[in-house]
């Protein structure tokens, strides 16, 4: 496992003070901020970004790793401890959980980001061989969890299996530091909206000295997909009607995101842009008592090329029928 | 060191649903109940319904928001009203960016 270099990845001096830590965090925090940062790799720099600071932003988490440093990291220090002498009367280093207050929590997800390194540093299994105070430990409740999962609509239709990795750490035998990465197979419930959350009780970290484990909070996203637009429940979808399906009406085949084929009646003097309403075929509820969203079709009309001689005509032949109709101007 | 998969029971699966109370919104954003009562009467957050603070519940897409505004508070010691306003232009941009893949 390799050790990390906080200063590098915000840019700073090894002998910054606390408030160019914190303008170099900023000023990264928005580079880095997922809505507006044209950067590939923009999440994982973030979660890096969030990290550092996490460390470099708290005074005991970087006297701590100040500490430590590469060489002693190489040679198998893991804490200040392993490096320093024993603290004599002042109790160890006592690590607050998770961090300076939102530094921990990346834009993404909390703790889940953390590398390993971190949670070798400073995960709470370190927190349980500093005990604040020397005395007995008290049982303190796991933290929680959150994760990011994306989804297709389809998934919403139907329910999805996802499995989500965490990391954290445990305290093994002997009392050593082990990183432990669980993986979960969480089923998602149909019915399911842009922004849910879904609440795994107990499986978030676990909990310390018989506390109970935290809980784990996914946040569900559909991927963007040109085919549909989602609001809440609803969805959009684009029907394509040639000219004579909009003017005359039509009985017209459309698949539904389901993958139901249904028959849908275009009515006539049907202009692009009206919207057909199905109810009930946007996403389910996911509850009896709860409606199912609609979806809708937006109508868009085809205009196919005039390529051969009787195509030509044809169309000349519809200009001639409406000699009044001016588009720039009706309306 | 990857164990195999852990399936979660379905029993352990709960879907917040617009009824997130106070407290709950509270832990899952690591935050103070005051901190969301504050920011409630600040107009920054909305219950969906209830009058009394203790019957108010919360949609999840709101915990979404006040994660959100949570982070750009801490992050950038950000006035409450301010961290909403760059919440509120978050969403637009997602909705916009929503209506563009229309196009």
């Amino acid at each position: 496992m390799e050790f990390k270099d906080y200063y590098q990845i915000l840019g700073v001096d090894k002998a910054a003070g606390a408030d160019a830590v914190k303008k170099a965090y900023r000023k990264l925090a928005r580079k880095y901020h997922p809505d507006v940062s044209k950067a590939a790799d923009a999440p994982q720099r973030m979660a890096e970004v969030n990290e550092a600071y996490a460390v470099l932003g708290d005074a005991e988490k970087r006297a701590a790793y100040d500490t430590v440093g590469a060489q002693a990291w190489a040679q198998g220090a893991r804490s200040g401890d392993d490096v320093r002498p024993p603290p004599g009367w002042n109790a160890g280093y006592e690590f607050t959980q998770g961090g300076p207050a939102g530094a921990g929590a990346s834009f993404g997800g909390d703790g889940a980001d953390f590398s390993e390194f971190f949670e070798q540093m400073f995960g709470r299994a370190q927190a349980g061989r500093h005990p604040r105070g020397g005395g007995a430990q008290a049982s303190m409740r796991g933290e929680d969890q959150h994760a990011r999962i994306e989804l297709a609509l389809i998934d919403a239709y139907l329910g999805a299996t996802r499995q989500i990795s965490l990391r954290g750490a445990r305290l093994d035998e002997h009392g050593h530091v082990v990183p432990e990465e669980r993986t979960l197979q969480v089923s998602i419930p149909k019915g399911v909206k842009e922004g849910q959350l879904i609440r795994l009780a107990g499986q978030g970290s676990p909990g310390f000295n018989g506390g109970a484990a935290g809980d784990l909070l996914l946040e569900l996203h559909f991927t963007p997909d040109a085919r549909w637009q989602i609001d809440g429940r609803d969805v959009t979808q684009r029907l394509r009607v040639t000219p004579w399906e909009a003017a005359l009406g039509a009985q017209v085949p459309v698949t539904t995101p389901e993958g139901t084929a249904v028959e849908v009646t275009v009515p006539a003097g049907s202009g692009t842009g009206r919207k057909l309403r199905l109810k009930g075929r946007g996403i389910p509820a996911p509850k009896a008592d709860a409606t199912p969203g609609d979806l809708y079709l937006l109508l868009e009309t085809a205009v196919p090329g005039a390529i051969t001689p009787e195509q030509k005509a044809a169309w000349q032949a519809l200009a001639k029928a409406y000699p009044g109709f001016d588009p720039r101007t009706a309306g | 060191m990857t164990a195999s998969p852990i399936t979660v029971p379905a029993e352990l699966i709960e879907l917040l649903d617009d009824a997130l109370s106070l407290h709950e919104l509270a832990q899952c954003c690591r935050v103070t109940p005051e901190w969301v009562l504050t920011h409630v009467q600040a107009g920054v957050l909305q219950p969906q319904h209830g009058h009394a603070a203790a019957d108010w519940r919360f949609a999840s897409t709101t915990l979404v928001r006040a994660r959100r505004i949570v982070q750009l508070e801490q992050t950038y010691d950000a006035d409450p009203q301010l961290a909403a306003l760059a919440a509120d232009l978050m969403e637009e941009v997602a909705r916009l960016r929503r209506q563009l893949g229309d196009l």
